[in-house]
């Protein structure tokens, strides 16, 4: 369980991170938190030749809000994200994923846009982006561009990342302060990888309802309904209707379950949902 | 290939050594520095027995590049007590049997003693979410658990004492 050799380049500018992916390219990874990464190398089932160390640049450490969005630079670690202040006003959703994200010393030290970056089906935070909708700021030293999350998110482990390209932020919309949210999990054990991960947004009778683990990229489905018997009936309906991948982990019957026991208490959360009342 | 001169604060005292870039910081402070309380477990971020406090945060030492700590504090389960002594949450575990064979405790004890900092008075689910991140084998969690909650209300009673 040791990682192969590689060089290690710690930087200090995302100036230097550009230059140094200009020139490695597919040989390069960067390296923030390093908590999906480590296993990775540890396993081998990546040995970069290089490895550019992005904890010492600054100017990548950055949480904001403008123009509707909640910005987060690629320095910013989950556990960061997870204590500021104006996370649970700006985007509650997130604020009710953190307590599964893995266990404390993980979420101290992985980023939040190394989760996005590894686009592991069953992570939450690629539920989370994928649901609400947001995007990803991918900067090479030609041109920074904006990527929306379905266009991100391509396959399992798989997005549209150019191997030039640096994720210099993820961007989450701000809640609609008359929206609700509800979040529920199923994994073997606390910090695991979620088997099913569902998300619920509900504004009036619109739905918005994502699953994270089913498939090889998180889905997400829209609905009205104006009860929680309809929004019910439409996640029997999808539990029964949509693909959903068989693994050693889980049979579909099991996930389809989880769909919707999950799905309807991810739904009565939405439902009962009160902007101060969440942790 | 030992490119890397890593100095860290390692509990208290200034150590320095060579590594490679891939060097973890579990392996450095074991092999480099020789504190070998902080174990090797799965090494690759599962088990929680190389949990250690890296610039007041904890963190699992084998998911972390030793050349990556340059210039950090870093405490360690030696760090816990001063030699020859131990603290109240090592008496507590004692008492508890809250070890078996040992292997997973300095990283229980690195997790409990944080988890304590940051609430100082846990209800037995956040003292079990708190500890997730942590495996044992062989004993089982309920002697951990009524070590910790244990530890929690002897502190609170101190404080309260020193008010009284």
């Amino acid at each position: 369980m040791k990682s192969a050799p590689f060089a290690m380049h710690q930087v200090n500018s995302q100036l230097e991170i550009l230059n140094l992916l200009d020139q490695y390219g597919e040989d390069a990874r960067i390296i923030a938190g390093g908590q999906t990464l480590l296993p990775v190398l540890a396993m081998r089932v990546a040995s970069p030749d290089h490895l550019i160390d992005i904890n010492k640049v600054v100017e990548l450490k950055n949480i904001s809000l403008s123009d509707g969005l909640l910005q987060v630079g690629a320095g910013v670690r989950q556990a960061e994200l997870e204590n500021w202040s104006g996370l649970h006003k700006a985007q509650p959703l997130l604020g009710m994923m953190f307590p599964w994200i893995a266990h404390t010393p993980i979420r101290n030290r992985g980023t939040v846009c190394g989760s996005i970056a590894h686009a592991d089906p069953s992570a939450e935070l690629v539920l989370a982006l994928a649901v609400l909708e947001g995007s990803v700021i991918l900067v090479s030293k030609k041109k920074r561009r904006i990527v929306k999350a379905k266009d991100f998110f391509v396959g399992a482990l798989q997005t549209s990342r150019q191997s030039n390209e640096l994720i210099e932020a993820v961007q989450f919309p701000i809640c609609n302060p008359e929206a609700g949210f509800g979040f529920s999990e199923y994994g073997y054990r606390h910090g695991d990888f979620a088997v099913v991960a569902v998300a619920a947004i509900k504004q009036g009778d619109s739905w918005t309802i994502g699953f994270g683990g089913i498939d090889d990229v998180a889905q997400t489905y829209q609905c009205v309904a104006s009860s929680l018997n309809e929004v019910n009936q439409f996640i029997d309906d999808l539990a029964a209707a949509v693909e959903v991948r068989e693994d050693p982990t889980a049979t579909s019957g099991l996930r389809r379950h989880l769909m919707r026991s999950l799905g309807k208490r991810a739904c009565q959360q939405a439902i009962d949902f009160k902007s101060d009342g969440i942790r | 290939m030992k490119s890397h001169l890593v100095k860290i604060n390692l509990n208290g005292v200034e150590r320095e050594g060579l590594c490679e870039s891939r060097t973890t910081l579990l392996d450095f402070i074991r092999h480099d520095l020789g504190a070998t309380g902080t174990h090797a477990g799965c090494e690759h971020g599962v088990c929680g027995a190389c949990t250690v406090e890296v610039d007041q945060q904890i963190i699992r030492s084998c998911l972390m590049f030793a050349c990556q700590a340059d210039g950090s504090s870093v405490n360690t389960v030696e760090g816990i007590a001063k030699s020859g002594d131990m603290s109240d949450l090592q008496n507590a575990f004692k008492k508890h049997h809250a070890l078996q064979c040992g292997f997973c405790t300095s990283g229980f004890l690195i997790s409990a003693d944080d988890l304590l900092k940051k609430n100082p008075n846990p209800t037995e689910t956040e003292v079990r979410e708190g500890l997730s991140g942590n495996l044992c084998r062989c004993t089982g969690y309920v002697g951990i658990i009524e070590a910790v909650l244990e530890v929690a209300s002897t502190r609170a009673r101190k404080i309260g004492g020193e008010h009284a």
